[in-house]
């Protein structure tokens, strides 16, 4: 099964060469499997060439190399998470980063002395996406009822809230004078997080590779994890439940009308958003082996925001670009580190008063000329789609307009 | 309950307090959303800027806890430039970071708020100072203590409810009984009608930002006389929960995010005295989340239609 079905091909018009063609053109020509197969080989074994030269020579800077990109690919991870509600369903998610900490924090309860619990693989990975997906329900279900605004400044609360209790739960709660629980409780560490999380429990060898250390294990679990996003992330893009997400993205007016259950599927991108940052995070966890406070403050969402932002809304690779140019300057500039957060706000304001769709990006929220005109409600991938493209061949044109009727006549029974 | 009888005064003066404050920055909110129908993230940081700026006075003008001229002249400096440069700081991140985006998804102006907010925090943390700065108000206002019955609080608590009331009575008489006011309303009910009447949307777009953007200012000094220190993360929290005030009041209502605020601090106050100060921020939330859901216009709001 290739990556990318049913997808309507932006062939370049004669004349007209790919790099002229527009974000939308570019977006899709680097989501085919023809790019993203090799794209993944290189990846996983570029730790591998690094090793390799550093055994053939006198540089020294594999572990180092494969930590930055265990980084990069981590936050691409995050970047493509967050990349689906805001993205693609148009929700502005400001405690996104709080799921990628209570991933973690859930992780490290189960999974460390804390609380002397050392799950196995598969039940700590249980064990997380409940609790991401209890609090992603327990925020997102009063919270997306609300217009888009209040959505921003709820989540936002939500991620204060979430850091304060992290911090303060390192006793056990007075609420009124009572106390519970024992007083000896001590969930999270508090400032000082909780430390000597166990990493999986991962071969230490391959056969034909040989020994593989701790960062190159948890390198590749990342662009593995990374792989299964993006192929999730496509697939569902074209899926029905995809086209309804841009729908309420583009109009939510419209989309009601025509028969797309809203709030549902706003839940249904925000909890899968929140889940997909919760793995993340227990990855993390394992990785660093501790669960830190400092991990996931607010300023971490507007990393990863503008990760976002700059490759693009709605944009896979864009999210990928955008996330290898924000995580390897910190790494390599010390200097940079002191001011990093006031470049990524100056680049934030820049891309979004110059180029509001970012590099890659397939949401145009550009301007409208015309006052109140709903004129211009077409994404660049709509206009992209109807008229640079080749005429659609019947089945295509077959399959559209069945994903199209099941949205409209999508079921919804009304009370 | 006798605990509760005795602490409740002195808790609720210490709720009016923080409240007005809440008020003063939840009305720039409130304004602002009244009129773009966009929720500037950076005012709480305007509001930073603005203690900052009181701050930057005192620098000048005291020396080793000695005020080289009258108190009260140093309170009138430090309102006038904190109030003016914020003015005006709020008027260029309107033309810079929020008109080219005007007609723009929803969604643009929002994220440049979050750009220009986090881009004021890092600026005064990169240049001005990482750690507290101190405002030395023990050199420019007398240090008394007001007593009434069992509840006392500070004088410049009492300024800072006072002035604040005052200002809010102000803007009230600016809004509601002005040309420029009626102008302002006119833009906030429908901005392309009010361009047909005649009305330069541009300039009271930018009038609006600069009285915003002022009245934060405002707090920051008030703020910086009170508690004696400004850091240049106080805005983030502090502007988030002036939101929720407005939000509470009900957001594009005047009248309603005074009251909101003033409500949320003495409701944050009586939560923190009685139940947990530990959760004391998780409280407000709370609260918004509640009046959120059971009325999402806010207490004092209008039901608003669901506008495409």
């Amino acid at each position: 099964m290739s990556a990318t079905p049913a997808v309507i091909e932006v062939e370049p018009t004669r004349g007209q060469h790919l790099w002229q063609s527009g974000p939308a053109a570019w977006n899709q020509a680097l989501t085919r499997p023809q790019v993203l197969i090799p794209f993944f080989t290189v990846a996983a074994a570029a730790p591998l060439v690094l090793r390799y030269l550093e055994d053939n020579s006198s540089w020294i800077g594999a572990q180092f190399w494969t930590t930055i990109l265990a980084n990069c690919a981590m936050y691409a991870c995050l970047a493509i998470s967050l990349n689906l509600v805001v993205g693609y369903a148009g929700l502005l998610n400001l405690g996104f980063i709080a799921f990628f900490g209570i991933g973690s924090y859930a992780y490290a309860l189960v999974a460390s002395d804390q609380l002397n619990q050392h799950y196995p693989l598969w039940a700590a990975l249980l064990v997380v996406i409940l609790v991401t997906l209890a609090f992603a329900l327990l925020v997102g279900v009063p919270a997306l009822r609300l217009r888009g605004d209040y959505l921003a400044i709820v989540t936002l609360g939500f991620g204060l809230i979430m850091r304060d209790l992290i911090l303060d739960l390192d006793r056990p709660p007075t609420l009124a004078g009572h106390q519970f629980g024992p007083s000896t409780l001590n969930l999270t560490g508090g400032t000082n997080g909780i430390h000597q999380v166990d990493p999986f429990k991962l071969p230490t060898a391959l056969p034909l590779i040989g020994p593989v250390p701790h960062y190159l294990m948890y390198y590749w679990l990342f662009v593995g994890f990374l792989a299964v996003l993006v192929f999730c992330m496509l697939r569902w893009r074209q899926s029905r439940t995809g086209r309804a997400w841009v729908a309420i993205r583009e109009d939510e007016l419209a989309a009601r009308a025509m028969g797309v259950n809203t709030f549902k599927y706003r839940l249904l991108a925000f909890t899968i958003s929140a889940v997909m940052a919760g793995i993340v995070g227990m990855i993390d966890g394992a990785f660093i082996f501790n669960a830190f406070p400092g991990n996931f403050d607010v300023q971490q969402t507007v990393t990863v925001f503008i990760m976002v932002i700059l490759g693009g809304l709605g944009s896979i690779p864009g999210a990928i670009l955008g996330a290898i140019a924000f995580t390897v300057p910190p790494f390599l500039l010390q200097q940079f580190v002191f001011i990093k957060y006031l470049i990524i706000s100056i680049v934030l304001i820049a891309v979004m008063v110059f180029r509001p769709e970012g590099l890659l990006g397939t949401v145009s929220i550009r301007p409208r000329r015309v006052m109140g005109g709903t004129l211009d409600l077409f994404s660049a991938d709509a206009e992209a789609e109807a008229s640079t493209g080749r005429p659609a061949t019947l089945g295509q044109a077959a399959d559209l307009e069945a994903a199209a009727g099941a949205i409209v006549q999508a079921p919804e029974p009304k009370p | 309950m006798e605990y509760f009888l005795q602490n409740f005064p002195q808790q609720l003066v210490n709720g009016l307090e923080t409240g007005s404050l809440y008020a003063l920055i939840a009305l720039g909110y409130t304004l602002i959303y009244g009129i773009l129908e966009m929720l500037n993230f950076a005012h709480g940081d305007v509001f930073m800027i603005g203690g900052f700026l009181a701050a930057g006075v005192t620098a000048v003008l005291v020396h080793g806890g000695v005020a080289s001229i009258p108190g009260a002249l140093i309170v009138i400096l430090m309102m006038t430039v904190a109030m003016g440069g914020t003015g005006l700081l709020g008027v260029g991140i309107e033309r810079v970071a929020y008109r080219p985006l005007r007609n723009a998804n929803r969604l643009a102006p929002l994220i440049t708020a979050i750009g220009v907010s986090l881009f004021l925090e890092s600026a005064v943390q990169v240049w001005i100072s990482p750690a507290p700065v101190l405002v030395p108000n023990n050199a420019i206002v007398p240090q008394t203590v007001v007593r009434l019955g069992s509840v006392e609080t500070p004088l410049t608590g009492v300024m800072l409810f006072a002035v604040s009331v005052a200002l809010m009575v102000a803007l009230d008489a600016f809004v509601f009984r002005t040309r420029f006011g009626s102008a302002m309303r006119a833009t906030a009910q429908d901005r392309e009608a009010a361009t047909f009447m005649g009305i330069d949307v541009d300039r009271v777009i930018m009038v609006t930002f600069f009285v915003a953007s002022a009245l934060a200012g405002m707090g920051g000094v008030l703020f910086g006389l009170r508690f004696a220190t400004v850091n240049f993360f106080m805005g983030y929290l502090l502007g988030i929960k002036a939101f929720t005030a407005a939000v509470i009041g009900g957001i594009g209502n005047l009248r309603g995010a005074m009251l909101g605020g003033l409500l949320l601090g003495v409701l944050e106050s009586l939560a923190g005295g009685f139940i947990s100060t530990e959760f004391q921020d998780a409280f407000a939330f709370l609260a918004l989340i509640i009046v959120l859901l059971i009325r999402p216009q806010g207490l004092f709001g209008q039901p608003l239609a669901d506008r495409a």
